[in-house]
């Protein structure tokens, strides 16, 4: 086993926040469902003859988006501080003069990020359970919720690690890493809806379903599109602008990985 | 052992190293000596692989320290000047982590931990947390760690800052076994005493420049005038060792007292052997003749205007 994650995984689950946040993330787990469950049932939409499953589908989405919501804001700060607090406790020289490759460096925190995000989202899966327990979702839809939600945790994950082995201060790295979420998760939004508020002010009556994929490319950054194409994918609708989010967000991760590779090796001009 | 020539690694400022040439036998202990920014860290960090030198060449045992890193990370041990630690891990734990990182194979990572435990003096402390070690323990456990690999070359940068008489005491009885084993030690330092009694050459560095070693003329535009060395004497109370000292040419009274005289010589032995015999043939009752550190009057005499 590559003693970084051996180390990582050790020290991680002896911090508070190993146990801390894992019980703030299954209270606010439970809080959606409880907020989700009641918005669908109330008493005006139960009088209008309300089916189970779309009580089932409502919460099992609103969960699937407040879940990735609270890993975009968690995981900054675990990646974005990991090589930083190395430098911050003066022990990122004693790693890089070892036999320790760069990149064995970035597997071990890498992995310790994602294990203990995958901790999470394990201890969320009763929680999503509850919905598939109401009908109008299945195993697959949760499956690949649970792939696409890693697969974009892993690219922030690797983005923050740049920002750590690039700044010597956690404070800045997590910092650059939040405004990076934003900008995948916001800025993007706002970027096409302004793109497609200017094509459809000059294409008018043209259906939305021939969208210019040009214009769909902001959307391909943004976490929460590629989840919906998730959905998508699960439900056999479309399978396309899936893979394209995937494509991005697998280039996004390998160019930060090569990146930080390349950061780690140099770090020493920091020390 | 080392051969370094031409180094450049110059920091905005105009600090670092200039054309630094320095060449390291094996089994030798060098001292490392200048002022602070002289470029001492600048060199030990080049050395261990830390730090791209703008150019010159820098080698360990014949490996090019920029081209050749990772051979030349597993015979060199370096020890930064402030030790890092993981304060949340065991004692043993953190050597069990670094014995792994240097990939000695989990069958023998016990017992080299152990051993290098029980040679340290940490096997009392060994499961107890890193967090409670005092400065000198986690010096001691840092060239622990930076011994697990059994590194042909050691590199220590000012690892006696902030340690206490005793600490220091016991860190420099460790690099004299060390030494005796046939390390090779590159340690700087700014305790010219402790320097003194464990090095068998000191280098002389100074705006990234070396300015030659003990033993050494030092290197500068004009030659400088021969070192003078200052004495202690010590006697049985008289009246005359300050006037018979002042009557010889080449001697400066530094202080005196009624039993002690502290002396600036110039002119080596000889001249020391005059004031001795002037005493003794004036009656004094010479008890001690002790010279003070000729490190420290080299030193004082190539940087004290620094």
């Amino acid at each position: 086993m590559n003693p970084m994650v051996r180390k990582e995984l050790n020290l991680r689950m002896r911090e508070r926040r190993g146990w801390i946040l894992p019980t703030l993330y299954l209270i606010a787990m439970g809080a959606t469902v409880v907020f989700a469950y009641y918005i669908v049932t109330s008493e005006r939409t139960a009088r209008e003859g309300l089916q189970g499953a779309t009580v089932g589908a409502t919460t099992f989405l609103t969960l699937s988006y407040a879940q990735l919501t609270l890993l975009l804001l968690l995981v900054p700060v675990f990646s974005a501080g990991s090589l930083t607090i190395e430098k911050e406790q003066r022990t990122l020289a004693a790693l890089i003069t070892s036999l320790l490759r760069p990149r064995e460096i970035w597997f071990g925190k890498l992995s310790a990020s994602l294990l203990f995000v995958g901790l999470l989202l394990c201890t969320g899966l009763p929680i999503m359970a509850l919905a598939l327990s109401l009908g109008g979702v299945g195993l697959v839809e949760l499956l690949f919720t649970v792939l696409t939600t890693l697969l974009i945790i892993a690219t922030i994950s690797a983005l923050g690690l740049y920002c750590s082995a690039t700044f010597r201060r956690s404070v800045h790295s997590t910092a650059v890493s939040y405004a990076a979420v934003i900008l995948l998760s916001v800025i993007t939004l706002i970027v096409f809806l302004l793109l497609y508020s200017h094509w459809n002010s000059t294409h008018p009556g043209v259906p939305e379903s021939q969208i210019p994929r040009v214009l769909r490319i902001p959307l391909y950054l943004n976490p929460y599109y590629f989840l919906t194409m998730g959905f998508g994918v699960a439900a056999n609708i479309s399978r396309g602008e899936w893979l394209i989010c995937l494509a991005v967000y697998a280039t996004i991760a390998v160019s930060f990985m090569a990146l930080t590779w390349r950061a780690i090796d140099h770090s020493g001009e920091q020390l | 052992m080392i051969h370094v020539a031409g180094l450049q690694k110059l920091y905005s400022g105009g600090r670092g190293l200039r054309s630094f040439d320095l060449d390291v036998a094996q089994g030798e202990l060098i001292g490392l000596v200048g002022p602070n920014g002289a470029g001492k860290t600048t060199l030990i960090k080049i050395l261990a692989t830390l730090l791209t030198p703008d150019r010159g060449v820098a080698q360990v045992k014949g490996l090019d320290v920029i081209l050749e890193k990772r051979p030349v990370r597993k015979i060199v041990g370096h020890m930064p000047d402030v030790p890092g630690v993981y304060q949340d891990m065991k004692v043993r734990e953190f050597l069990l982590f670094f014995a792994a990182a240097f990939h000695i194979p989990s069958a023998t990572r016990h017992k080299v931990v152990g051993d290098i435990l029980q040679w340290s003096g940490l096997e009392d402390r060994a499961d107890g947390d890193v967090e409670h070690l005092s400065l000198g323990w986690k010096q001691r456990l840092v060239l622990a760690k930076t011994l697990l690999h059994s590194p042909a070359l050691l590199l220590l940068d000012e690892p006696a800052t902030g340690l206490d008489p005793l600490a220091r005491l016991e860190l420099r009885r460790q690099l004299k076994e060390l030494h005796h084993r046939g390390v090779t030690i590159l340690i700087s330092s700014h305790i010219l005493s402790d320097l003194e009694d464990i090095c068998t050459r000191i280098v002389f560095i100074a705006d990234g420049q070396n300015m030659g070693q003990t033993g050494q003329a030092a290197v500068s535009d004009a030659p400088p005038p021969p070192a003078p060395v200052i004495y202690e004497i010590e006697f049985l109370p008289s009246t005359q060792a300050q006037e018979i000292a002042e009557g010889i040419v080449g001697m400066q009274v530094l202080a005196a007292s009624e039993a002690m005289l502290r002396l600036s010589v110039t002119g080596g032995r000889e001249q020391t052997a005059k004031i001795v015999s002037a005493l003794a043939a004036a009656g004094v009752g010479i008890t001690r003749v002790q010279p003070v550190s000729e490190l420290e009057s080299q030193y004082q005499q190539l940087f004290g205007g620094k």
